[in-house]
């Protein structure tokens, strides 16, 4: 449909007044919200996503295509939710306790809800309860945590443990520049993601 | 004897090309359009929000030893405790770019302006790195003359000799919750500084830590430290 590439096209320049208009103009046509979703803003992101994965573009260009979708993104939701269309999941994300570091963060959570999740953003420095407090409440079926130093990454230990504890079948992911696959493994993680490219793919093979 | 040090915008604005290099351009790339525009309105907001201002405190060694090691959290080993022992002098120093500016960071990602938020981002954690690497150069200067005054020391030439590199809280073994003793002995609140439960300062574009001054050789290491293997961006090479 010419419409849906037109707003994969915008959405990949960053245009996000386009995209804002292109989506209404669909939505308008009758278009299913999810045909748009799927064929129109996710195609577009995930075209993003692979040539940020092959450093053709940059983040700057990422996080403008982010903007576009969102453009998209927040007239469909509500549709979304009336017609009963679930989510690919729900992941609640947030810096450990102690860290501030949060642009890796915030883009696994753009990248995320880019590709149909529902997304909980605790933001920064959150204490371990609240990962587990938050995913109970939600129903969340992952938790994703990042760290970028090496003094506060063992806040993602205690994570994990409270996770176990808990009896909760509730996945996690980790990531963070000082961070590792070795390091998932020692602290019981269900996986670790690289980069926010990888952290998309893994979280859908988790779910 | 504690000093507070009002810089001016030019002289912690970051270099058009040190920015780009941090969003990922090479300097031999050309930037498109759009990211030009995005770079040229972010540094504008950058200049219309900033309020950089440091405080920087003399501490002898006795004393910083009290700051260093009360808390308890640090690692086994660490290179700042070899270091700091080998120092001429010592001082302790906290440096923000003010509140009004990651409140805007802020306001870019809430808005969905994650372009924006970012760049800006990226140029403030470049600036907050200019007021440290000033202080740093300040510190050497005042080494010079007090050097001057030391007969047995007179000879030498402190900008050849003496190197001054800041070493922070949460880096190279040295603890988050060592904030904690180091904001008590400098009492950054006095530049707006406060800090959470969690060690991080507020605003968040803020930098603080100690500055060692000595001979250039007292700040080689061997960087294989146990959380060395964990470190991603081994600055300590370049800076070293």
């Amino acid at each position: 449909m010419q419409i849906l590439n037109q707003i994969s096209e915008f959405l990949q320049q960053g245009d996000d007044e386009k995209v804002f208009d292109l989506t209404k103009q669909a939505i308008a046509e009758n278009i299913s919200p999810k045909e748009i979703l799927d064929n129109g803003l996710i195609a577009g992101m995930n075209i993003i996503g692979e040539q940020f994965r092959k450093h053709e573009i940059f983040l700057p260009d990422v996080l403008m295509a982010a903007k576009a979708m969102y453009a998209g993104l927040d007239q469909l939701k509500p549709l979304l939710i009336s017609e009963g269309i679930p989510t690919m999941g729900k992941i609640v994300i947030g810096t450990v306790q102690g860290d501030l570091h949060d642009i890796g963060k915030n883009l696994v959570g753009i990248m995320l809800k880019g590709a149909g999740f529902d997304v909980i953003d605790l933001g920064r420095d959150v204490p371990p309860e609240k990962f587990i407090e938050t995913a109970k409440k939600e129903n969340a079926n992952l938790i994703g945590l990042s760290a970028l130093l090496t003094t506060t990454m063992i806040n993602m230990k205690k994570v994990v443990n409270l996770v176990r504890a808990d009896g909760s079948d509730i996945k996690v992911i980790i990531g963070g520049a000082p961070v590792s696959k070795k390091y998932a493994n020692e602290i019981g993680a269900d996986a670790y993601a690289y980069d926010a490219g990888k952290a998309v793919e893994m979280v859908k093979e988790m779910i | 004897m504690t000093e507070i040090i009002k810089f001016k915008i030019n002289e912690v604005q970051p270099e058009k090309d040190k920015i780009f290099k941090e969003i990922g351009y090479s300097s031999i790339q050309k930037i498109p359009e759009k990211i030009q525009n995005l770079y040229e309105e972010s540094l504008k907001i950058f200049r219309e929000t900033s309020n950089p201002v440091g405080i920087i405190s003399e501490i002898s060694k006795e004393e910083f030893e009290k700051v260093f090691f009360v808390e308890g959290n640090n690692s086994a080993e660490t290179p700042i405790q070899n270091i700091y022992r080998k120092a001429d002098y010592l001082s302790l120093f906290a440096v923000t770019l003010g509140k009004k500016v990651s409140d805007k960071i802020r306001e870019f990602f809430r808005k969905n302006d994650f372009a924006l938020g970012h760049l800006l981002d990226c140029i403030a954690s470049l600036a907050a790195d200019n007021m440290v690497r000033k202080l740093e150069n300040l510190n050497t200067e005042n080494l010079g003359i007090l050097y001057q005054q030391l007969p047995r020391l007179k000879h030498r030439n402190h900008r050849k000799d003496i190197r001054t590199l800041a070493y922070s809280p949460g880096y190279c073994g040295w603890h988050i919750s060592g904030q904690k003793k180091l904001f008590e002995f400098l009492k950054p609140e006095k530049i707006g500084i406060t800090l959470n439960d969690s060690f991080l300062m507020i605003p968040l574009k803020s930098i603080s830590g100690v500055l060692i001054s000595g001979k250039r050789e007292i700040h080689q290491f061997k960087n294989n430290f146990s959380f060395c293997s964990m470190c991603k961006t081994k600055s300590c090479l370049e800076r070293m």
